[in-house]
């Protein structure tokens, strides 16, 4: 079979949010002599970003995208088992400090953006809501994060992420960490603004910029 | 050609050519339409709609005959609360009468969910009496289902936020159904002692907060309260555009409940007992105005074309078009309550 029809059953089952399949796919894929992180990066990846994206349209729901994001750790998992075995060099994929910032306890979302990038075998360390910059700064050092991700809800605690750009420079630690934000009142005009290395609209977004904060 | 003066959806200004207004009109309608698999505006719709965006004066109005009345979700924490002008509930009622010529108003407590207003029930009635002795518009009372509230730690119910994550699909499901019951008897019993006292009407404010339990729980009330007092009204205002499901199976008379767009939500909402209904379209902060007030009146068209009840369209800020900021620009709100009205069809805001 080829690469192409693998990636395409590896879409599917996370889609159908279905374990078996997915594991048959992996498991066939690999005897085949496919490359996993090839599978898992452009098959089930993909298919986790989908769920994402009709999530976000009203078209699948909330048990249903844990559903998927639990497969996909799993096959998450086996990728780097498969890759260990090898002996090939297991690529540092990161660490990424998530919180919910002070004054505001929206966390649904918060929640669902950390469920997709554990996804991508990125350690989340979530902080939970109402957290403040002292606290995401001694975290993100605790754990030394590679990424520091706030979520903002409402207008009057969008200032929050501001503080942190400039507590990190006051610090000299704003170099030392890429920050990451979302929330309903934040834009990219207001990353930009603030000097923010990234802005995410919704959680399937912010799997892909996080990403792409990795690999620079 | 001159760049037309207008905003994002974070009420920052922008500078726009007729060019990316149009796109913008077109993407924003073509968005609403995939999503709730409904009509997207016409080209005279969307012709119009430009001419409103594009109108040079600052503030637009309706032409008339085409006024609309206004209802209201946190009524009486509006002047007080929000503007931090020194009222108490009963000033706050006389001053959006006499003063703001308001068509109807809402008595709210400031803790704005059914479950807290229980212990306190004495006290609110007492302030409704009052409110309808000196009062002729319409008073309704208010709050949130709030299921939040009837987790643990705040009640007896497991949190099915964590749960989820946690992939205990099952237990959080049974938790919200749980917390459902709990949330039907409170809104009853709060609504019952409200409207006894006088109130005009009872609002739903935020329905669906917590996901499709919200819903159902609010739903359910409704059509126990209608039963009972089946002269009152009954305002259900939505969270967002379209029900969120954290359960994902619940169902209102057979149908799920998650997952429904406004013109699906309508007539569930009519099944209900409902008397008004309130559409929330969620502005995103990020786009212009001319792309959300695109897909807001696509969405309004379309639920007001199925509705046999009144539709509001909800005008707060960071809803419906309007701009997600503490001060929305006047340009930006009355744009919104002008295509709204003019081309969405709404019968109030």
């Amino acid at each position: 079979m080829s690469k192409e029809t693998y990636i395409k059953e590896a879409i599917e089952s996370i889609i159908e949010y279905n374990e078996g399949k997915a594991l048959d796919v992996m498991n066939r894929a690999v005897a085949d002599g496919c490359d996993p992180v090839e599978i898992l990066s452009e098959g089930f990846s993909a298919g986790i970003r989908e769920v994402g994206d009709l999530f976000g349209k009203g078209r699948v729901f909330l048990p249903e995208l844990m559903l998927a994001a639990e497969v996909m750790q799993k096959i998450s998992s086996i990728v780097d088992k498969e890759v260990a075995a090898k002996g090939d060099a297991t690529e540092k994929k990161g660490t990424m400090i998530l919180a919910t910032v002070q004054g505001d306890v929206h966390d649904i979302g918060k929640g669902i953006v950390a469920s997709l990038i554990k996804t991508q075998g990125i350690e989340i360390v979530d902080l939970g809501r109402d957290v403040s910059v002292d606290d995401i700064i001694a975290a993100a050092e605790k754990y030394d994060a590679d990424i520091i991700g706030t979520s903002a809800l409402l207008t009057t605690t969008l200032g929050e992420q501001k503080k942190l750009e400039e507590i990190l420079r006051e610090k000299g630690l704003r170099d030392k960490y890429k920050t990451i934000l979302g929330g309903a009142p934040a834009t990219q005009r207001w990353a930009d603004r603030i000097g923010a290395d990234a802005y995410a609209e919704d959680a399937a977004e912010g799997v892909n910029k996080v990403l792409a904060l990795l690999a620079k | 050609m001159d760049k037309i003066l207008t905003r994002y959806g974070d009420n920052y200004i922008a500078e726009l050519t007729p060019e990316e207004i149009r796109a913008d009109i077109e993407d924003g309608t073509a968005d609403a339409a995939d999503r709730a698999q409904i009509p997207p505006l016409s080209k005279d719709e969307m012709d119009y709609l430009y001419e409103i965006i594009t109108c040079p004066q600052k503030i637009v109005s309706v032409v008339p005959g085409k006024e609309v009345v206004v209802s209201f979700d946190a009524g009486t924490l509006k002047l007080s609360v929000r503007n931090g002008i020194p009222l108490d509930r009963l000033q706050a009622i006389l001053t959006q009468e006499r003063a703001l010529a308001s068509d109807s108003i809402e008595l709210c407590h400031v803790d704005y969910s059914y479950k807290p207003i229980k212990p306190i029930i004495s006290e609110e009635r007492q302030a409704m009496e009052q409110a309808q002795l000196l009062t002729t518009l319409p008073v309704l009372y208010g709050a949130m289902p709030n299921m939040g509230l009837y987790t643990k730690p705040d009640g007896p119910c497991e949190n099915w936020a964590e749960l989820l994550p946690a992939g205990k699909i099952p237990e959080a499901r049974a938790a919200q159904e749980e917390a459902i019951e709990h949330a039907i008897r409170d809104i009853v019993f709060v609504a019952s002692g409200m409207i006894e006292s006088g109130a005009d009407g009872i609002n739903f404010d935020t329905v669906g907060a917590s996901g499709d339990a919200d819903v159902k729980a609010s739903l359910e009330a409704v059509r126990i309260l209608k039963a009972k007092y089946p002269t009152t009204g009954f305002e259900v205002g939505m969270a967002g555009e379209f029900n969120l499901g954290m359960h994902g199976q619940l169902a209102f008379d057979d149908e799920i409940i998650a997952g429904l767009y406004p013109h699906q939500q309508v007539k569930m909402a009519e099944r209900a007992g409902v008397s008004i209904f309130g559409m929330a379209i969620n502005t995103n902060s990020s786009m212009s105005l001319a792309w959300n007030l695109a897909r807001v009146v696509t969405f309004a068209k379309a639920t007001v074309a199925v509705a046999e009840i009144p539709v509001h369209a909800n005008v707060g800020m960071g809803v419906g078009g309007v701009p997600l900021s503490i001060i929305p620009s006047a340009d930006a709100v009355s744009r919104v309550d002008k295509a709204l009205i003019e081309i969405g069809g709404v019968d109030g805001l």
